[in-house]
């Protein structure tokens, strides 16, 4: 099942506007920065593929991508 | 501006003010959307590409490269170079002004922040429907729709609640000057501007600059922990927000905090009047109060449309768009897509798709207040069950004279089967 690959995220912190829907689906990978409202990627970087291309889908900024590397 | 090729000539009319005042024109909708292709529609001396299908609301909506929201104006009409420059806000920007714009209020509306407003949005509702209960009803707008979410923006912001009438006041002049007759002269509220030069070419602009720049000298000495202070700190440094961005900032946050979702409760007051079985549902199971919310916000819609024009030559749904063509995305119709919403004029509260373009189509322009907007909708629907509130409608609904904004000025209700 393509559901239980792991992929490492990663935020654009260029296009990141930092509406906090990353944060809200998936808190324990992504981080909002109180001061400067960027995201970021904490410690626990890594996401089944299926629960990462939801959040790809649905920053609205289109910051954040899979890095798509071997594990 | 493109030609209109022969087929598009018979589109609807769908921008006639008037027509609103009986509500949405949803039958011409359905007949754009079931038409191939992009519609061509008349506007004033040009036009522009009626979009109205979901598919391709989203497409525009998600690719702010091609379809800028920077050139000409997002409403229907083009604004001079020194008109556009004057009133552009947040709405009206790209990437990166848009990036650095929305950066600034960004942090106050996450998820995460909204959620510290709870009690007070649960607070301010508690006290407007135990006043409806005991008068026995009356204008719900006047008594729930209108109050509840200015008292939280403004709370927010920092801004005197005392004032919460005068705001809507201003809020309602200028949902009139998206329309086509407003009711006050130019120079009301001492405007002496031009009006091409004021937001919705609205004499009460003025007066909410105004207001806003007496928030901004008070603040200036007094910082304070609310969202105008953090704007008055940014404006202090022009790298990050010059003074005409931070007037139109505070004129856009107190707006379209208020009035939109002013209008979503409006809605959602006549939808659960009009379907009281589906209430009688949420009542029953309160684990539908989400998809409830989320039901009326696509019922609602309260913004109908926004515009975009095309940066490049494209190509949407076959038809071919020239650059600087306006492209008009009508989240009215999207939301009524029989594609994505099965039974799309049904209201049903447990509607499984929320898929829904109450906030905009996706892409970065996403309604800023949309945590804030569910947060309300939510708690009003839970304090509303807890008090088993059933509402009756008692007089039509005074529709705003708009294309723009789906108001309701007034609409008549009264608790039904109230347990106080």
């Amino acid at each position: 099942m393509a559901g239980e690959e792991m992929v490492r995220v990663a935020v654009d912190q260029e296009l990141c506007i930092g509406a906090g829907v990353c944060e809200l689906l998936e808190p324990e990978v992504f981080e909002l920065d109180n001061d400067i409202v960027i995201s970021s990627v904490t410690g626990d970087e890594l996401l089944p593929r299926a629960r990462a291309d939801v959040v790809v889908d649905r920053c609205p900024s289109r910051a954040i991508a899979i890095v798509e590397e071997e594990l | 501006m493109a030609p209109p090729s022969a087929a598009a000539v018979d589109t609807p009319n769908v921008t006639d003010p008037s027509l609103y005042l009986e509500g949405i024109p949803h039958d011409r909708f359905a007949q754009i959307r079931a038409t191939p292709g992009l519609a061509w529609h008349p506007y004033e001396d040009g036009g522009f590409w009626a979009v109205t299908r979901h598919a391709e609301v989203r497409h525009v909506s998600r690719n702010p490269e091609l379809f800028s929201s920077a050139i000409g104006h997002t409403n229907l009409w083009d604004l001079e170079a020194d008109a556009l420059e004057a009133r552009r806000s947040l709405i009206d920007t790209d990437a990166p002004d848009h990036t650095r714009l929305r950066r600034l209020v960004a942090g106050a509306f996450t998820p995460k922040n909204i959620r510290r407003w709870e009690e007070t949005v649960r607070a301010i509702t508690g006290e407007l429907l135990d006043e409806f209960v005991a008068q026995g009803g009356g204008d719900w707008v006047d008594m729930v729709a209108a109050p509840l979410p200015i008292q939280v923006i403004l709370t927010m912001l920092g801004v005197p609640t005392d004032d919460a009438d005068y705001l809507v006041e201003l809020s309602n002049y200028l949902v009139e000057g998206t329309g086509d007759a407003q009711s006050i002269p130019p120079d009301a509220f001492g405007n002496t501007t031009e009006l091409r030069l004021l937001p919705f070419n609205s004499p009460a602009s003025h007066a909410l600059f105004e207001y806003g720049e007496g928030m901004r000298q008070q603040r200036q000495n007094d910082l304070r922990d609310d969202l105008v202070s953090h704007l008055v700190q940014a404006e202090s440094d022009v790298e990050r927000m010059s003074r005409n961005e931070y007037r139109n900032m505070f004129h856009l946050l107190v707006f379209a905090g208020n009035e939109t979702t002013r209008t979503a409760i409006s809605h959602g007051g006549m939808a659960l009047a009009a379907f009281p079985d589906e209430w009688g549902r949420v009542l029953a199971d309160p684990g539908l109060i989400d998809s409830s919310a989320e039901e009326i916000l696509r019922w609602a819609t309260p913004v109908m449309h926004m515009r975009r024009t095309a940066t490049t030559d494209t190509e949407l749904a076959g038809t071919p768009i020239a650059e600087g063509d306006k492209v008009v995305m009508w989240y009215a119709s999207a939301n009524r897509d029989e594609a994505v919403f099965e039974d799309p004029f049904r209201f049903d509260v447990s509607r499984a798709n929320g898929d829904h373009f109450a906030f905009g189509g996706g892409g970065p322009h996403l309604c800023l207040g949309a945590f804030l907007a569910r947060l309300e909708v939510t708690v009003l629907l839970e304090e509303m069950a807890k008090r088993s509130i059933c509402l009756e409608q008692t007089s039509e609904p005074v529709r705003a004279r708009s294309n723009f904004v789906h108001g309701v000025l007034s609409v008549g209700m009264q608790p039904a089967g109230g347990t106080n």
